[in-house]
């Protein structure tokens, strides 16, 4: 064959590694596909991904299928149910309001999480596992209680209006029952995920870089913005992927805090589900949901990746 | 038939359904085997399925011998799964109108056996395939630490909120929020169905601005007054008593209620039909109903049951013959319930 392939690491790096050090998330897998042909898959990596697939097909993809199975059960065809269901008044106003939420909540807790990654970066081993241990500590408590626990802090009744009254700071804010309270309880909750990826993308980053910077006089802040923060965008886009999609999905937080306004596509499926009891119309709209999560991804993986090279 | 037809679209599907529904009703099954078939009972849990327990189950063990086991939540979505995969688990499904009005339209509940149940002393809301239990009423409540006089008893003052300015907070179901919107407009409760809707949105649509919460649980009906979120409530009187008991300043109005029956019904295809049967028949005798009455505050759905009731448990039972009190009639919402509830959903959003 002319074009034979050279087994993966006995190639020169690009001088392009030496700027990431070839370890970036978003660069590695671009170089990997730089590398190999199409279609050929290194053999090792096949059985490692043997349980993955495995546990994804049990559950996942069987669900998955059992939902679709459930899109063409009823009075109705597929297709009938499939444009009352993109005609619904209720169905295409919560899924805006669902997207805009979870925007807003997945650009927050990105903002929220950087500092937080960048500090814990910079601490040496043993204070890395004090603070990731605070911030894994919203995984171990639970929403209901956290929810109920923000009544207590953001009412009217709450702490911080007992604060402002006594400094007479006015009458208090309203931070309960609005999109202000939805926002931080749903913060609260998603910024754990983001600081992780975050947090991969700048420990991969080779230091000598920086240091080489603040060698050719690059002031602090130049450096940050030229070096560490470009690096870091794969790590950032991945960290507002993952929120978006888990907060698309989200509905105790929105229930419990929000609004009248605040209703999520999860409530409408499980409406569907439990009290109106029309599965193909819930199937449908969670397929929506799905494809809808898995194009975004498409998109911002694509966006990662080009953003890698 | 629709029922015949339905059942042949299942068969196609029973395959793929019935490894799911092993999954989601294996835990159950073994259960059943291990206790000599239990009666399987689903119910809302916490403390009202301990009072079941105390008053009507235990009892019925001793009676008949029969092991009765309870179960969380009355999902009909479950239901659903266990029947259209052919493997019944539950027998007895206890729970509100809309919920046993959807089952009965889906056909999910076996026809009550009257040779076995004896339905003649119950005092109404008795369908062929659903017998109430209890009877419950939902009505103002508020804090009283917050609010100590002059607050709103009834649903007209409800919506006054020039008189009683502060902030509400009403279901986001279409089902008693409806009914307390045209009462509140001066429907008189013997008139109040049909329902008349547009005439209950528009009086909804006076209440909206000064309406802080649409909340979807009940528990949210203590918490809400409980952290003085909220001025004013719907809510039900059963949970401001156990608040009370805990010694949480909440007061209830029983100037005017909705009243509604909370029902039994069997599972269509349960194993345990005749045991069923025998468990409604128990839990219809007026001493077992007081029983309940007493422990819940909710009203016995039996004649003769108030008499034997304590007379502390007596000032918690709403008034079901006061001509300002309505019934919620569940024949209505089991027609109109899904495109009036989501008509309610979506006029919340804007």
């Amino acid at each position: 064959m002319a074009n034979t392939v050279k087994p993966p690491g006995t190639e020169f790096p690009p001088p392009i590694d030496l700027v990431d050090g070839g370890n970036s998330v978003g660069r590695r897998t671009q170089h990997q596909s730089v590398r190999r042909p199409p279609g050929r898959l290194q053999p090792s990596l096949i059985t490692f991904a043997i349980g993955a697939l495995l546990i994804s097909l049990v559950f996942f993809i069987v669900p998955i299928a059992l939902i679709v199975s459930h899109t063409g059960s009823v009075d109705k065809s597929a297709w009938q149910a499939f444009f009352e269901v993109v005609q619904s008044r209720l169905v295409i106003r919560v899924f805006l309001n669902t997207l805009e939420i979870s925007a807003l909540a997945a650009v927050l807790s990105v903002l929220l999480a950087y500092p937080v990654a960048l500090h814990i970066m910079r601490q040496k081993a043993r204070w890395k596992i004090v603070c990731l241990t605070f911030v894994l500590m919203p995984f171990w408590t639970s929403i209901l209680v956290k929810s109920y626990a923000f009544m207590v802090i953001l009412g009217d009744d709450g702490l911080i209006n007992h604060l402002l009254r006594a400094i007479s700071l006015g009458d208090g804010l309203s931070l309960m029952f609005n999109r202000v309270s939805v926002m931080i309880g749903m913060t609260n909750f998603l910024v754990p995920y983001a600081i992780f990826p975050i947090l991969a993308s700048l420990a991969a980053q080779n230091p000598v870089i920086l240091a080489a910077s603040e060698m050719l006089g690059a002031s602090r802040w130049r450096a940050f913005w030229n070096i560490t923060f470009i690096q870091s965008l794969p790590g950032v886009l991945a960290a507002f992927l993952m929120c978006l999609v888990i907060s698309m999905g989200v509905f105790v937080t929105p229930a419990l805090l929000g609004g009248r306004k605040d209703m999520m596509i999860a409530n409408v499926i499980d409406m569907y589900v439990r009290e109106i009891l029309d599965w193909q119309s819930a199937s449908l709209i969670a397929l929506l949901l799905l494809a809808f999560c898995g194009a975004i991804s498409v998109l911002l993986l694509k966006l990662q990746s080009r953003m890698g090279g | 038939m629709k029922e015949n037809s339905e059942m042949q679209r299942i068969s196609r599907r029973r395959a793929v359904l019935k490894a799911a529904a092993a999954a989601v009703a294996l835990p159950w099954v073994t259960v059943s085997r291990a206790a000599a078939q239990p009666l399987m009972v689903v119910s809302y849990g916490g403390s009202y399925a301990d009072a079941l327990k105390e008053t009507i189950a235990e009892p019925f063990t001793k009676a008949t011998g029969i092991p009765v086991q309870f179960l969380n939540t009355p999902d009909l979505a479950k239901v659903k799964a266990q029947i259209t995969s052919g493997n019944v688990a539950w027998d007895i499904f206890d729970g509100s109108g809309p919920v046993i009005m959807a089952g009965s339209n889906a056909g999910y509940w076996e026809p009550i056996d009257t040779t076995i149940v004896n339905t003649s002393q119950v005092v109404g809301g008795i369908g062929r395939d659903r017998v109430p239990n209890y009877i419950f009423c939902g009505g103002v409540a508020w804090n009283r630490e917050k609010h100590a006089s002059g607050q709103p008893r009834d649903f007209k003052e409800f919506w006054d909120v020039k008189k009683f300015p502060g902030r509400r907070a009403l279901r986001n179901r279409a089902s008693e929020t409806l009914e307390m919107a045209l009462l509140a407009d001066g429907v008189v409760p013997k008139d109040l169905y049909p329902l008349d809707v547009e005439r209950a949105f528009k009086s909804l649509d006076r209440i909206k601005p000064y309406v802080q919460k649409w909340f979807e649980q009940t528990a949210q009906m203590v918490s809400l007054i409980q952290s003085k979120e909220i001025d004013y409530i719907y809510a039900y009187p059963n949970r401001i008593r156990v608040a009370q008991e805990s010694n949480v300043p909440l007061d209830f109005s029983f100037a005017q209620t909705l009243n509604a029956y909370n029902y039994m019904a069997v599972l269509k295809g349960s194993k345990n039909r005749k045991a069923a049967m025998e468990y409604i028949n128990f839990a219809l005798r007026p001493d077992r109903q007081a029983a309940l009455a007493d422990k819940l505050g909710l009203a016995p759905a039996v004649k003769g049951a108030d008499a034997l009731m304590s007379s502390a448990s007596r000032k918690w039972l709403p008034n079901v013959i006061s001509p300002n009190n309505a019934f919620i009639n569940d024949e209505y919402w089991g027609k109109h319930y899904d495109v009036l509830d989501k008509r309610l959903k979506e006029w919340i959003l804007v």
